[in-house]
């Protein structure tokens, strides 16, 4: 290659592109030819390199420190000391192992633990929820009988309560002189029935008690309704209802009638009748 | 790393120990070349975060490399600074550096924009330093482009609207008011 093409190979800008590394691998290759052969070329080359590598130290940015140590860390070399001596010993002949820095990893283990005791507690919590449940639903169960229970109570005590009532009022009935007690008797239509009414001399009132009496039970279109026989003419003392009927008074006033010679009741449609039903006399009794 | 602790080899000493693996020799090595080397790295990658994994990257690779290194196709330095450009390209193309950019806000986005498509010189990061100074702007248009933007000379050529030999005139006239400025 003659002085000129020399000279304007170098001026081309080819090495300095070279330098710089834009050079594709065959373009590097020609260049690499040309240096070995031409020592004008290895210069240029340098004296690129020096002004690139000046460059880049005038240029320097100082990087954190701890660049360096995770360097170090990485390449598994962290406890070297630096060293000028130039030391031949095949210390690290093995390809330099790749560890993963430390401090990564005890954060690694320590979500791993976190993880685990989360799961754990998740676990354990379930489980006191479910026993808790459990136990809910056997206190849920438990009030239900309870409360059944005292209904049960209620609906006895109530009856009691119903029953002293009507017991004490035939007790201070039988006490006093002002009363005459009437047993009616059963008759034809139910013979094991009876009932009693309670006849005041001094006003003439009528009274009758749940709880002495025994009647035929009556379907919900009927009621009873009680007479009073009046020289041979039955007339209507009012009807009442069942004996479980949801009165609580077990005492009920009744009409009152200045004279009878006895008492009936018989079954009659609701309301009651004018005339009784006398197939249906159910007790009778005189006075 | 104070200045003071710096320990200086002479370049063959230096190959010679890196590629007989010493240890040590890696120490010495980043001390005198990381801060040139973070220069190239971090006017590439604005990003600190990533512009020093980058610096670390390019020394692991010195560090297992080494043994390809060939002192008769150039000096070391040119070779680890080439590595240096090489993966901080790498980096700015990858998905991991498109991440980092989602990441930010649009104040900062905006910013890095800017500063990718900046051409012109920008002081606040170079320093005020006199041999730049000396360079003419348009010069270093072209350098900084090839230099720190990872562009190819097409790529430049194509981004200024110059002719490629211009482009190659001009890296050439910006390098050699470069080595004026050292001699």
């Amino acid at each position: 290659m003659s002085v000129e093409n020399l000279k304007a190979y170098i001026e081309s800008g080819v090495l300095e592109l070279y330098v710089l590394g834009d050079l594709s691998p065959e373009e590097a290759l020609q260049v690499e030819e040309m240096a070995s052969q031409h020592p004008e070329v290895r210069d240029e080359i340098a004296a690129i390199e020096q002004a690139m590598e000046q460059y880049a130290m005038q240029n320097a940015v100082e990087p954190s420190a701890d660049v360096e140590t995770r360097l170090f860390e990485k390449l598994g070399l962290s406890e070297v000391e630096e060293n000028v001596n130039v030391q031949p010993e095949p210390i690290y002949t093995e390809e330099p192992r790749i560890i993963r820095l430390d401090g990564s990893d005890a954060k690694v283990r320590t979500l791993r633990y976190a993880l685990v005791a989360c799961i754990a507690l998740l676990v354990v919590s379930t489980a006191a929820l479910f026993i808790t449940y459990n136990k809910l639903n056997a206190a849920h169960d438990q009030i239900a009988s309870l409360n059944l229970d005292k209904q049960k109570f209620a609906g006895v005590v109530s009856k009691l309560e119903f029953e002293n009532q009507g017991l004490d009022n035939m007790a201070a009935m039988a006490d006093s002189k002002e009363w005459a007690t009437i047993r009616m008797a059963g008759q034809a239509f139910s013979p094991s029935a009876k009932m009693k009414v309670y006849w005041n001399k001094k006003d003439k009132s009528v009274l009758i008690n749940y709880v002495a009496m025994d009647l035929p039970k009556t379907d919900a279109a009927h009621q009873y309704q009680l007479w009073a026989l009046v020289n041979g003419k039955p007339v209507s003392l009012g009807v009442f209802g069942k004996t479980d009927s949801a009165n609580n008074e077990a005492l009920v006033k009744m009409q009152a009638i200045q004279e009878a010679q006895a008492f009936a009741v018989t079954i009659e449609p609701m309301g009651g009748s004018v005339n009784p039903t006398m197939d249906k006399l159910t007790v009778m009794g005189g006075v | 790393m104070t200045a003071l602790k710096k320990i200086t080899l002479t370049e063959p000493e230096l190959v010679q120990a890196l590629q007989s693996k010493d240890p040590a020799v890696l120490k010495t090595l980043y001390s005198m070349y990381s801060p040139a080397l973070y220069g190239v790295i971090s006017r590439i990658i604005t990003h600190t975060e990533l512009a020093e994994d980058v610096l670390q990257e390019t020394f692991v690779k010195i560090w297992q490399s080494a043994a390809h290194y060939d002192n008769t196709k150039g000096r070391l330095f040119t070779w680890m600074m080439n590595i240096a450009r090489n993966l901080s390209i790498d980096k700015l193309r990858s998905k991991d550096f498109k991440n980092s950019l989602k990441n930010q806000d649009i104040e900062n986005n905006v910013s890095f924009v800017d500063e990718q498509n900046k051409v012109t010189f920008n002081p606040d990061i170079l320093g005020v330093k006199q041999l730049v100074e000396n360079l003419k702007p348009d010069l270093q248009a072209v350098l900084d482009l090839v230099y720190y933007k990872g562009f190819t000379h097409v790529e430049a050529a194509e981004k200024l609207d110059l002719p490629l030999g211009t482009v190659k005139t001009r890296i050439r006239l910006a390098i050699i008011e470069l080595r004026r400025n050292f001699n």
